[in-house]
This record gives C-alpha cells, structure tokens and sequence, in this order.
C-alpha cells in the first residue's frame, strides 16, 4: 500500500515546483527588504551629514539636492577628530599588542600544563567573564586616580586589556590545546630554551586564533564606552565614542553637523569591517560553536 | 634538581604578565569593592566607618529599585527574544544559496562592528525626525516614559541581531546534511524538520546564545545611558545605571558598590541556572 507508482511519484516531485519556486522568490525579497531596513539607519546618517539645516527640515528623508560638505569640515574641527582619532588609534593598537601578548603566553603555559597550580589561574581568569564592570567601576576609577592613570592612554590600555584577559585566555587555552605537542617536545630535546621554543615554534602555530583575538580585541578597545568613560573624563584622552557621547551633548542644535562627525568616526571601522570580515565574524562565533 | 625548580620558575613567568594586569584591573578592584561595599563612604572623604549589613537592608527597603528592576526586566525579554528568534530565522532563511545572500548577511551584520554610541545616537534622531514622518506619530518613542524602554531594546535589538544571525548561521553548518535528506525522504516538512533536526542540533548554540544576552541585559547600562541618560525623568533607568548613580553623582559609594555586588550575584545566579538547563538538554550526535 506505502508504494507509490513511479508515474505518480514523478507527478508528485514535478507538482509541487512551480509553487516552491515562487515561495523562492518572495522569500528572497523579503530577505532583501530585511536587509534594506537594516541599512536604513546608515543611509539617514549619511544623508543628514551631507544635507543643509533647510533642507532638512523641509525634507528629511530625501536625498539632498546640493551637497554640504562644509559640515564635515566644521565636524573635523568643532570635534577636534583628530585628536580623538589619534587616541582611539593609540588605545586599539596597545590593547590588541598587549592582549595577544600577555594572554597567549599565560594560556600556553596554562594548558600545557593540566596541574592544580595552572588550573587555579585558569579559573580565576574564567571567572571575570561572567563579572559585571560595574562591580570593579568605583573602585577601579578611585585606584587608577590613586596610581595617576586617569585620563591618560596607557591608564585606558591596561584597564582594557585587564577586563579582556578572562575572555581571550580561555579562547586562547581551547586552541592551544588542539596543537599538537610533538613539535616543542623535540625543539626542547635540543635545548630550545622554553621561551625560544614558544616564540618560534608555538606563536606561528597560533595564526588563526591570534587574528580571532586581534579582531575581537582590536572591535573591543575601539567601540568601548564604558570602561572609558569612567576612566577618561578629559578631552586630551578621549576616545572616539567618548568625543561623540559629548559632542551630541553640545551641539544637539548643529544636527548636520554632527552627523558629520558620525560618519568621520565610522569609516575607519567600515573599513576595517570591508577588509576583515571574514576575522570578524569567524572571531565572534569561536566561543560559540565548536569545531 | 635546581635545574628542575628553574625550569618550573621559567614556565611561571609566562603567567606573569597576564597576571599582573589582571591583579591591578579585576582582582585588587574586586577586593577594594567588597571592603566598600560595607562602608558608609561617600568615595572622596579620607575616612569612612563600617556599616556591617545597613547598606544591603536599605537597598532591600528601597522602593525606588523597583522601577530599574523593571526596566532591566523588560528591556532583557524584549532583547533575549527578539535578537535569538529573529536571529534564527534570519540564519535558517540565509542558509540557502541565492544570488547575494552574502551581501546580506554583512549589512545585517553591519550594525554590530559600529560602536553604541553612534548606533544610539543615530537612532534618536530617526525616533524623533523620522518616526512622525513615516507613521504619523509624535514625540517619538524615546520621549514618553511608557514606550521608552521598548524604544532603546529596538536599539540594541536592530544592533545585536546580527551577531545572533551568525552564532546560529555557525551552527548551521554544523548540522549534517543528511539528516535533512532522510528526514525528506520519510516526509517530514520543512516545518517538522526545523522543530525535530535543526532546534534540538543547535542547542549548544542556544547554550551560548541566551545566556549571554540575558547577561548582558541584566547589567545593561550603555544603551540608555546614551539613548537617554536615564530619562524622561527616571523612566528608563537599569540596575546598572542605579549602581553608577549612586557611585558617582550621588556620592553615596558604598552603597552603590553593594547595590553592584547585589547585581552581580544575581546575574551569576540567573545565568548559572539558565545555562545548565540548557546544557542538560543538549543532545549527542
């Protein structure tokens, strides 16, 4: 009874096509418009930073009929961009320097070595994952004013590769224990001391997961707005998320003008997202899917 | 022998860095945090007297916590749903091939590589410009104390969507095709085989997933704090924003540094049970 003629069963695979196809198409063009909706947001910025205050005002959403690109050098200058630009740089590079560092040295000797002593350090990294900044917010500002690091960059750097390190450690344990140990097991026989041996035989190995921490890291320093905002209250450090948070404060009335600014501040990382797409998107799902 | 404790002493200063910076950002904080938190400080006097147990009694009598209880409440259901369902379905949808499906999956990815502040700032302006333009409303929904958090969990959500969207696409492929055809051929639809193959594979994503952005829900601070500074009035104040206020403008240190000390167990607490419920029903294949 289960058993279909075989002239029904080719009706049943040719019959429901037409329909499929169809479902197809009106998929894809909802997923279009999803994505379209998703890009709205930018194109309003871009079009508020190229538009004059009267033709905003009498058309919001169109795109402009004359190009004001004076907005953008009013930007660069009532924002002091480069400034900022010069410390978001200065901020990323040192985190991601020091991140890759520090964390891929302790994660090597932490999962090459399973003893109770490096498992202990194991843990205690772990445990800051799950640790609110606002735990450490007080009494890390009133110990970086004690130490004189308020408003300064290496003040932001440190602060920002510490409440990284728990995350990046352990991403960097769960790789290094998948390379394998016969390569450093000979270059010790012959009396590679151990920091020759991690350097130029373990640190290459770790491509892959150095460029995962790289993009996190370098994503992480460049966006973040809390840690510096309880750590930089003054305009020679700020960052440029802190420059924005004050500037939209300021200048609410100058809405072109400061749209401009957005969209200064957003082209290094469009570029860097254009280039490094692949890393940033292979860098955000390693935690979460194996394999 | 002294060769054997050199070599362990070697192998120890590889942690030391790390060490370091973790000591002077997390740990020293951490300890300084727990000794205030059961202070009368004000965070800038010189001196300061233990309190014992008085700041966590008055944080429990406090019913101004109710409404950034609330808040945080809302805006993390809000997010926690929206980001992991539509998140999915966005990954399941993209799973096909068709021309440009790769462009976009990076425009939705776009948003979440662009710091929170623009992303929150941009979004003022299209509540209160674009928003009675398109729909014919006013005030937008950042203004009136009622749709305010709603208005900043859109934020997050149109921002976060499409780390989820990637999380999820990830553990996709990991789901072997097979399984799909089988199921084919015994005549599930696509409906059944999406509740019966692809859910129950993808948990450990779920595992990750949800955890993670009812944690960063519960300790949300930055998105209001941006959108709105808390505002109209205290309307859309968190639990996190409590605890700033109170360490900083109010000046009343040790009692936010309790009220964050609160949070924090209350997160690992939520998080904790969350996660091993997850996990439990993770399945081998």
């Amino acid at each position: 009874m289960n058993t279909t003629h075989p002239a029904a069963a080719a009706v049943q695979v040719q019959e429901p096509r037409p329909r499929r196809k169809w479902s197809q198409i009106l998929r894809v063009a909802l997923l279009y418009l999803i994505a379209i909706l998703f890009l709205f947001p930018f194109y309003i910025a871009v079009v508020y930073s190229i538009k004059t205050p009267v033709e905003t005002a009498q058309s919001p959403l169109a795109f402009p009929t004359h190009i004001a690109w004076s907005n953008y050098a009013e930007a660069i200058e009532a924002s002091n961009f480069f400034l900022a630009l010069r410390n978001s740089v200065l901020t990323t590079v040192g985190t991601v320097a020091l991140t890759i560092a520090v964390c891929s040295m302790a994660a090597y000797v932490i999962a090459r070595n399973n003893t109770r002593f490096y498992n202990f350090f194991y843990y205690l990294f772990m445990s800051s994952i799950m640790l609110p900044f606002q735990v450490l917010m007080f009494p890390l500002y009133k110990t970086w004013s004690e130490l004189s690091l308020l408003n300064t960059i290496p003040g932001l750097i440190i602060a920002l590769t510490g409440v990284q390190i728990g995350y990046f450690a352990f991403l960097y344990v769960g790789f290094i224990k998948t390379v394998p140990k016969e390569l450093e097991e000979s270059a010790v026989l012959d009396g590679a001391s151990r920091y020759r041996t991690f350097y130029s035989i373990i640190f290459p190995l770790l491509k892959p997961i150095n460029s995962t921490i790289l993009v996190l890291s370098a994503l992480g320093a460049w966006n973040d707005f809390v840690v510096s905002m309880i750590l930089v209250q003054k305009k020679e450090a700020s960052t440029l998320p802190l420059v924005q948070f004050q500037f939209f404060g300021e200048y609410t009335s100058q809405v072109n003008m400061a749209f401009a600014a957005i969209i200064l501040s957003m082209i290094p990382i469009m570029i860097f997202y254009l280039f490094a797409q692949k890393w940033i998107i292979g860098g955000v799902t390693a935690g979460a899917v194996k394999g | 022998m002294t060769h054997r404790i050199r070599d362990e002493w070697v192998k120890f200063t590889f942690i030391i860095p790390a060490l370091l910076f973790f000591v002077l950002v997390v740990v020293f904080p951490f300890i300084r945090g727990l000794n205030i938190a059961f202070t009368n400080w004000d965070g800038i006097a010189p001196t300061y007297d233990y309190v014992g147990l008085r700041n966590l009694q008055l944080l429990f009598t406090d019913t101004e916590l109710l409404d950034p209880i609330k808040n945080t409440l809302l805006f993390t259901v809000i997010t926690t749903i929206c980001i992991n369902v539509f998140g999915l379905l966005l990954a399941v949808a993209l799973n096909t091939k068709f021309p440009g499906v790769n462009l976009l999956k990076s425009f939705i990815f776009m948003p979440m590589v662009i710091s929170l502040v623009l992303a929150a700032i941009i979004w003022r302006y299209i509540y209160s410009d674009i928003f009675p333009i398109l729909f014919q409303t006013d005030g937008g929904l950042l203004g009136n104390p009622t749709t305010v958090m709603i208005g900043i969990a859109i934020i997050c959500v149109w921002k976060e969507i499409g780390l989820a969207m990637v999380i999820y696409y990830a553990g996709l492929q990991t789901i072997p095709k097979d399984m799909y055809e089988s199921a084919r051929i015994d005549g599930a639809t696509s409906y059944k085989q999406f509740t019966k193959i692809t859910v129950p594979l993808l948990l450990p994503a779920f595992t990750y997933c949800i955890p993670l952005w009812i944690g960063t829900g519960l300790r949300q601070f930055d998105y209001p704090m941006v959108a709105t500074k808390g505002g109209p009035g205290t309307s859309s104040q968190t639990l996190a924003m409590y605890v700033y206020n109170y360490e900083f403008p109010y000046f009343k240190a040790g009692y936010g540094q309790m009220a964050a000390l609160v949070l924090f167990i209350f997160i690992l607490i939520v998080t904790v049970i969350i996660t091993s419920y997850f996990r439990r029903r993770e399945v081998e294949y």
